[in-house]
């Protein structure tokens, strides 16, 4: 069963004024657990405000948000535990950091749940690992780490709640190539180990590509693909339409695809790409060995 | 919370956005003087008019200016109940125990709330919704620039202005952003007493300030290479001129203060 579901739900920004703005519009999701989910689309899609009506800090207009079945707004006062079964990262989460301590800045979820001090303790340290937060920074100033070290103190801060559903607004934004790959991995790792649903918004056609098992994409507040990223890169000339494209690897893929070039059906990675490439390179070389011989 | 930001600047073409903000200035400080100086009902039926004249002008829906009128609605309640219960005058309209009603008392009550009104409004049409915070500084900044013959550090009064102004709606959209933040992580800001609550808000204002003096010192750094160096021969970009409508407007200005005192003198209706 989906661990969490959007049924038609609609926003509007500013109602009844010049700027007003329909920034989500009859959108209808599920993600299931153990499953990272992609949320894709354009600056001002509406990918923030679809995935800050999932731990209710937006109320939808119209529709329902459906946890473990059921609606989070049927009563307002389990609110607080809805948000620490629904985990949000916020875009550039390294600004939330305020204690004076790394250690105690994680342990501010767990100690709004009324944990005791083992557990806070077990949290903060489990958390830490999956988002990468080395051990000798936990009794540091959280001001006085490096900008992407700041966002993996954010993802831990959420992750120690132990949240079924965890949501991140871009996490990987702004960082270099190998923290992005090392944070999104702790994401992929947090959502293996503990079967949560994640929910992953991304610009990055590459970062969806190699971590997502579920792709969605949105165009101007509405809905307009989902499925496995086999299916969803498969529409290249839609996403290219909608200024998103695919990843550059699929795309040269296709290309060598046309050129007759067997490359399998793993083109979506680098990885993947490459790996059959080499197979087919050292296929041709025995084939050109026997033919010297 | 985004309401009661002070940029509630609505962008627009109109007559009104168009006039030269120094003049907007002076007309809007000519227009409050004459609500004061108005006390009969043919100077306030005549001032209305005229706002009611700008408001069109100012192509801005009048549902806008209503809900600008809104805050003031408490103020207006209290000092209305105030000057009936507390003005004691010689007509006696209404007396209950200790409570006495007089004439003037409820005129008193009137005044204010008609002058209330008048000012709200008024600033509104001629600076709020139809000034831009920047071309408002730019304005207060040219009218005052005599002072600085004197010493006085204009130039470095409205540059700290334009940076504040500026930084309002930041800063409000970053307080949303970091109180969504702390209650996604269970962070209670509206239940217990005075102090817990208090308390509660320290996630929001360490970040905050820590983000406010970087931001304050990025900016110090930026204006620094770009060689910044105080008001001292610096010119500007948007040089203010009078238009001819600015004058229109002026003598307007004029004639609707000579009307007000000719209607106080001579049509002495009072109100009520
Ligand atoms: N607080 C707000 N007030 C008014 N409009 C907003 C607000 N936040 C977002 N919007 C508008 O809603 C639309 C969707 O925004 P958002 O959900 O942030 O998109 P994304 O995260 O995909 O970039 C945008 O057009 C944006 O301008
Ligand atoms: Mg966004």
């Amino acid at each position: 069963m989906a661990k969490i579901r959007l049924e038609n739900v609609t926003y509007t920004y500013s109602v009844g004024t010049p700027f007003e703005k329909r920034a989500v519009d009859g959108v209808s999701l599920e993600f299931e657990e153990g499953l990272l989910t992609g949320i894709m689309g354009h600056t001002g899609s509406g990918k923030s405000t679809l995935i800050n009506m999932l731990n209710g800090l937006i109320k939808p207009d119209s529709g329902r948000v459906l946890l473990g079945g059921e609606d989070i707004w049927a009563d307002k006062k389990k609110m607080r535990s809805v948000r620490f079964r629904v985990g949000l990262v916020m875009q550039y989460p390294e600004y939330q950091l305020f204690d004076e301590t790394v250690r105690a800045d994680i342990a501010f979820g767990p100690r709004n749940m009324g944990l005791d001090g083992d557990e806070i303790a077990r949290r903060v340290s489990e958390a830490a690992k999956f988002a990468g937060v080395e051990e000798e920074w936990l009794d540091k100033s959280p001001f006085d780490l490096s900008g992407g070290q700041k966002r993996r103190v954010a993802v831990a801060g959420v992750m120690a709640m132990s949240p079924e559903v965890l949501v991140l607004d871009e996490p990987a934004a702004g960082l270099d190539p190998a923290g992005r790959e090392s944070i999104l991995s702790g994401i992929r790792e947090y959502c293996r180990a503990t079967g949560a649903a994640v929910i992953i918004v991304s610009h990055s056609m590459e970062d969806m590509a190699v971590f997502c098992d579920r792709v969605a994409v949105l165009a101007d507040g509405k809905l307009c693909m989902y499925g496995t990223r086999e299916e969803v890169f498969a529409r290249r000339s839609e996403l290219y339409m909608l200024g998103l494209g695919v990843p550059m690897i699929t795309d040269i893929a296709h290309e060598l695809l046309k050129l007759g070039v067997p490359i399998g059906e793993e083109i979506f990675t680098v990885g993947g790409v490459s790996d059959s490439l080499r197979r087919i390179i050292s296929e041709r070389r025995g084939n050109k060995g026997k033919g010297a011989d | 919370m985004h309401d009661f930001v002070l940029g509630q600047y609505f962008p627009g073409s109109s007559v009104i956005h168009r006039l030269d903000p120094r003049a907007k200035l002076i007309l809007l400080i000519a227009f409050v003087a004459v609500t004061f100086v108005a006390h009969t009902a043919g100077a306030f039926i005549l001032l209305a008019a005229v706002a009611a004249l700008l408001m069109l002008l100012s192509g801005i829906p009048l549902k806008i200016y209503l809900r600008g009128m809104k805050p003031i609605l408490y103020i207006v309640i209290f000092t209305t109940i105030i000057n009936i219960l507390l003005t004691s005058g010689d007509d006696l309209l209404f007396e209950f125990g200790f409570i006495h009603i007089y004439k003037e008392g409820i005129i008193n009550a009137v005044l204010v709330i008609l002058r209330l009104s008048l000012l709200v409004l008024g600033s509104g049409i001629l600076l709020t919704y139809t000034t831009s915070p920047i071309s408002l500084t730019d304005g207060l900044e040219t009218l005052l620039s005599p002072l600085s013959k004197i010493h006085m550090p204009v130039h470095e009064f409205s540059m700290m202005m334009t940076i504040a102004l500026r930084f309002i709606p930041t800063l409000v959209e970053e307080t949303d952003k970091i109180m969504n933040a702390q209650k996604a992580r269970g962070a209670d800001f509206s239940s217990g007493g005075l102090i817990s609550r208090a308390k509660a808000l320290l996630p929001v204002v360490i970040p905050l300030f820590v983000s406010a003096f970087k931001r304050a010192e990025e900016l110090a750094t930026a204006m620094e290479c770009r060689c910044y160096r105080g008001g001292e021969g610096r010119g500007r970009l948007h040089v203010l001129r009078y238009s001819g409508m600015d004058v229109v407007f002026f003598t307007g200005g004029a004639l609707l203060i000579g009307a007000v005192i000719v209607i106080n003198i001579f049509l002495p209706v009072y109100p009520f």
